[in-house]
């Protein structure tokens, strides 16, 4: 069984009067441990699957379950667990809290799970020299540069030693030269650490890292493949046109 | 609990980081706190000290009786009525140690002879006192200011009075002279002038240290007369203004004051018997209320502060909106978000009351030394524990009162949405 399955799931938003069609019957299967690229245009709905993936959405329609669990069938009480001890978020614009160290941005996930303040320290130590950012603990994110704060969001994200990472264009907002070593970090958790990393993302450098890249178009799977292009066509039943969603008053 | 330690500091340290909003935030609590505290502070110290003051007159085993509407809520503004008396009736009274009365009547009086040979005419009011007022009950009476030459009554004395120096100036009399008091009827008395107090002026502050005056007319135009002396001018007593009573060790100075205001009711004396609690009571009811009702008027400040307080919360949750969505992303729950803005919104009012509790006491000593020095007396300044920790709560609560609204707004918000504010 796919660690991660996704079966004719949609998404539908409102936004106004009017419902916007995000992802519309998406099929998907991701296996632990796999790196997986996800690669669209803006609107495709890389992010909504994304959110779905990391349990902080969940389908209007159709099936999707991680490890087994059934999201739809979760509580909301069950979905933070989820999210909070199996899946690890790295964002575009990092998303580190200003007011805390280095330090304390890899502890909060785990403060809300309720660990021990000194071995939670530890870890968070730990996981920072593991990024390479051992004499950064102190700082405070305004004093770090963007490379160094995306890798406080990678520690962040391991805190509590999930099984998913799920980054969301982790070197949109990076030089070449620093976003490399930041690809390097992930691609090094998959391999070494057999976390399932997915990356959304709309650099191909970036997808480079990917065993696999799932191509997005209008809220479906438009193609598949090993590496960039290289994907197989996928049969699809809206692969009229790119750009944003299907929406509809 | 390990967790709520960490959020109180989540939640410090976002206060620390808007240090200046949450400073101006701090201000608009701290005056509405420092308000109430002084007004309450003052409150108590005006009442303990006018509960000392009252204390140090009456002593613990003293009770006084006065004319049934004269103390309660019948008073007519603290001017003694006139009851019956009889005297012997209650110094006999089980618990009864000394009994001292105070009687007055409008008298005719002659005094000296004018230059065309006649004797100067009056009318005055007399008054009959108990020496043992004199002797056993000097908190009252005060310390009465003779002319040199004078005395007060001594047991034993009848047919002699103590003239007040207004009156004894009208009457052309001086110590060794004597006065003609006509009584009721035919009665009529030569009372030898033993004493001539000092003028009104000089004894401004050691006049009778207790409320209630003892005589009707506040001129300085009294003649005093021992009380037994009035039993012969004008009769059995029926005009007694106050009587001051003693009470034997190891009695409950209620119990006897009880019984003897059964025993004289029961003898047609409109009285009432009242002790040192009865009168503690009402200053404190008279007192209690007075501070209720200023704290409640600056109690509108403390609302003005906590509404200052949601505003800059409700400000926090919307700038912290993508901070909000990160924190659920990695695992907080609704409640976790909620108590961390309930946290900081209680440490600005906590924080409100300990600076509002500080300057509201340094106000109040301030407020004491100023009320002291204008009405001549020493306020006691009362900084009572209970008081700064009911304010100390009492302004975590109001703070936390006040970022209930924002703290649910910002638990409730969906995560994606957070994440997605910009």
């Amino acid at each position: 069984m796919p660690f991660l399955d996704m079966k004719g799931v949609t998404k539908e938003y409102k936004l106004g009067k009017t419902i916007v069609r995000a992802l519309r019957g998406l099929d998907l299967e991701i296996r632990s441990g796999e790196i997986v690229a996800i690669m669209g245009p803006s609107g495709s709905g890389k992010s909504t699957l994304m959110h779905i993936l990391g349990a902080l959405d969940t389908p209007t329609d159709g099936s999707a379950t991680i490890d087994g669990q059934n999201l739809q069938e979760l509580k909301e009480r069950q979905l933070v667990t989820l999210r909070g001890k199996r899946v690890g978020f790295v964002f575009q614009t990092f998303n580190l809290i200003q007011t805390l160290s280095a330090q304390r941005n890899v502890e909060l996930p785990m403060i809300f799970q309720g660990v021990r303040r000194s071995a939670r320290a530890r870890r968070a130590r730990e996981l920072l020299e593991k990024v390479g950012l051992a004499d950064r603990v102190r700082h405070k994110p305004s004093e770090l540069s963007g490379g160094e704060r995306q890798r406080v969001a990678i520690a962040r994200a391991l805190a509590n030693d999930p099984e998913i990472i799920l980054a969301d264009e982790p070197t949109g907002n990076l030089d070449t030269e620093t976003g490399g070593p930041i690809l390097a970090l992930l691609k090094e958790l998959s391999v070494r650490d057999g976390k399932t990393v997915i990356l959304v993302t709309h650099d191909p450098d970036a997808a480079a890292i990917a065993d696999r890249i799932i191509r997005l178009r209008d809220g479906c799977v438009s193609t598949a493949g090993r590496h960039v292009g290289e994907e197989a066509e996928a049969s699809s039943p809206h692969d009229s046109a790119e750009g944003g969603g299907d929406s509809r008053a | 609990m390990r967790k709520l330690l960490d959020f109180l500091q989540l939640a410090g340290q976002s206060i620390m980081h808007r240090r200046l909003r949450s400073w101006l935030t701090v201000i608009g609590v701290f005056i509405g706190i420092t308000a109430v505290v002084a007004l309450i502070s003052i409150g108590l110290g005006l009442d303990r000290t006018i509960k000392e003051q009252v204390a140090g007159v009456f002593g613990v085993d003293t009770f006084v009786i006065l004319d049934e509407d004269t103390f309660g809520s019948d008073s007519h503004g603290g001017t003694a009525e006139e009851y019956a008396l009889d005297l012997d009736l209650l110094r006999s009274i089980e618990g009864v140690k000394v009994a001292a009365a105070l009687r007055e009547h409008n008298g005719y009086v002659e005094g000296g002879i004018d230059e065309e040979g006649n004797r100067i005419p009056g009318i005055f009011p007399v008054m009959g006192l108990s020496p043992e007022l004199m002797t056993e009950f000097e908190s009252f009476t005060g310390d009465l200011e003779l002319m040199p030459g004078g005395r007060l009554f001594e047991p034993g004395d009848v047919e002699v009075a103590v003239l007040d120096y207004e009156v004894a100036q009208r009457l052309g009399v001086e110590v060794g002279d004597t006065i003609l008091v006509a009584g009721d009827g035919s009665a009529e008395l030569n009372l030898e002038i033993i004493g001539i107090m000092a003028p009104a002026e000089e004894e401004a502050d050691s006049g009778a240290g207790f409320g209630v005056r003892f005589s009707t007319s506040s001129e300085g135009d009294t003649i005093s007369v021992p009380y037994d002396t009035m039993e012969l001018l004008w009769g059995p007593a029926d005009d007694v203004l106050v009587t001051l009573v003693k009470t034997e060790s190891g009695y409950d100075v209620d119990e006897v004051a009880d019984r003897a205001e059964e025993t004289l009711k029961e003898r047609g004396s409109d009285i009432t018997a009242v002790t040192y609690n009865d009168i503690s009571e009402a200053i404190g009811t008279v007192t209690s209320t007075v501070s209720a009702f200023l704290a409640g008027i600056a109690g509108i400040s403390l609302l003005v502060g906590g509404v200052g307080v949601m505003n800059t919360m409700f400000t926090s949750v919307l700038e912290r909106t993508k901070e909000i969505g990160v924190m659920k992303a990695v695992g907080a729950k609704n409640v976790h978000v909620w108590t961390i803005f309930l946290i900081e919104s209680g440490l600005m009012g906590l924080v409100g009351g300990i600076v509002g509790t500080v300057l509201g006491l340094g106000l109040s000593a301030l407020a004491s030394v100023f009320i002291g020095r204008f009405f001549d007396v020493e306020l006691i300044v009362v900084a009572s524990p209970a008081l700064i920790i009911i304010t100390l709560l009492g302004s975590f609560a109001l703070g936390a009162l006040a970022g209930l609204w924002p703290a649910w707004r910002a638990s409730k918000l969906p995560v994606v949405d957070a994440l997605r504010y910009e």
